[in-house]
């Protein structure tokens, strides 16, 4: 089923209609190569409290699909199918691997965490031999200061060397066990029993008939389709519109150097109804934000995209 | 209406399309003696069933193309492009919307992908 130009392809892996990239070297070429941006909408194991900064796996719009799978550029694959049901062996094997991996990182951690003690306990031997010298001095000198005196060398009193505390134990030691971070592997390509040959679809057909992606089914969503393919056909950039009342926002090159200059409205078809309220709220909106708003309509009929800009006018 | 001044000009207009009539009187009355515009035309746009305007603004040599409509009204891409059509294929034109309480908003439309001004 799938072919050896389809090894090339990026690997678009569906879950429940998403379309998912997991590997770091695919979302770069889909950036850099296919102005495809998408948005990662995974949790950074080492910054989990916060969602700022975000990691694998990279989501697409259902237009990015679209289009990737028309220019052939990426494949689908059923996810979850793709995931055969492991044998006992083969459980077994992955279970040992893990061990093994997590024994091997404890120990390499412990190992470094007792030589940076080594490191410390060092100075503290010298604290501890300096003090005893300090007190030693001390009660030298409160002796021959008693003889001075008059005092009986019996009456001198036992100058109460406070016994040196080790030093180790001003630290608080811990009682139980110390705690490491062990780091697990998460991508599902290392596992035996992931076989994503015979789930794999290279066009929207295969992929509609199996079930697995059905978008786009409704005329308002064939528009939006065909509406950012024309934009990205034109080089642009594009992202979600959500933040500025839109389908779709363009950029002129890529977002993190860019700010968008346009905000797009996907016009169904050339006899859909538009308010002239939409106008006002697109337009004033776009201005406000030093952007252009456009009104994309497709046409069906002549398959084609006609853009109109709209701004405030600023008198009035 | 009849009384008004502007009435004059507008009257072989009015009749033609009543359910414009309204609009193209605001807008026009808006343009010439609020916004101060000059040497105003009244463009009948038959494809669009309304006259259109075209004047300038105060101190400014270009000549502008405005088309009023009602906020009520259902426009479409298709009634944008006739109405480019009929114009004359002017750079922009500027869609006058009205309110039923006089506010005037007049929001400009391009054809083509225009970027924003800096």
């Amino acid at each position: 089923m799938a072919s050896d130009s389809d090894d090339c392809k990026i690997q678009l892996r569906v879950s429940n209609y998403k379309a998912y990239v997991w590997d770091v070297e695919d979302i770069a070429t889909l950036r850099a190569k296919h102005h495809v941006c998408g948005v990662l909408t995974g949790t950074l194991p080492h910054l989990s409290q916060q969602n700022v900064f975000l990691g694998v796996p990279l989501v697409l719009l259902p237009e990015e699909v679209v289009l990737l799978l028309e220019k052939q550029l990426a494949v689908l694959i059923d996810d979850s199918n793709a995931h055969r049901p492991p044998s006992a062996e083969a459980l077994y094997r992955w279970n040992a691997e893990r061990e093994a991996s997590a024994s091997q990182q404890i120990a390499a951690a412990e190992a470094e965490r007792a030589s940076e003690k080594a490191a410390k306990l060092s100075t503290s031997d010298e604290a501890i031999r300096k003090r005893k010298e300090r007190e030693a001095k001390r009660a030298a000198v409160a002796r021959a200061k008693a003889i001075a005196e008059g005092l009986t060398v019996d009456e001198i009193p036992e100058i109460a060397v406070v016994p040196a505390t080790d030093a180790r134990s001003s630290t608080p030691s811990k009682l139980v066990a110390p705690t490491f971070n062990v780091t697990i592997p998460a991508s599902s390509s290392e596992l035996e029993w992931y076989a994503p040959e015979g789930r794999t679809h290279p066009t929207l057909d295969s992929a509609r008939a199996a079930g697995v992606w059905t978008y786009p089914t409704t005329p308002f969503e064939r528009a939006k389709c065909r509406v950012f393919r024309d934009l990205w056909e034109k080089g642009n950039f594009m992202g979600g519109g959500i933040k500025f009342g839109g389908d779709f926002l363009v950029y002129p090159g890529d977002p993190l150097r860019y700010h968008s200059h346009f905000v797009a409205t996907v016009i169904e078809s050339p006899t859909a109804p538009l308010m002239p309220m939409e106008v006002v709220a697109h337009g004033r909106l776009g201005t406000a934000t030093k952007k252009s708003h456009l009104f994309c309509e497709w046409d069906e009929k002549t398959q084609e995209v006609t853009y109109f800009s709209v701004e405030w006018a600023g008198f009035g | 209406m009849e009384k008004h001044p502007s009435f004059e000009v507008l009257a072989p207009y009015l009749p033609k399309y009543p359910k414009a009539a309204g609009a193209l009187f605001q807008t026009y009355n808006d343009l010439k003696l609020a916004q101060q515009w000059t040497d105003i035309e009244i463009i009948d746009l038959p494809e669009c069933s309304r006259c259109g305007l075209r004047g300038r603004r105060p101190n400014t040599d270009d000549v502008l193309s405005v088309v009023p409509c009602v906020i009520s009204e259902s426009l479409s891409t298709d009634w944008i492009r006739t109405t480019f059509q009929e114009l004359g294929s002017p750079p922009h034109l500027y869609l006058a919307i009205n309110t039923e309480d006089s506010s005037i908003v007049y929001y400009k439309i391009s054809p083509g992908i225009v970027k924003p001004p800096l």
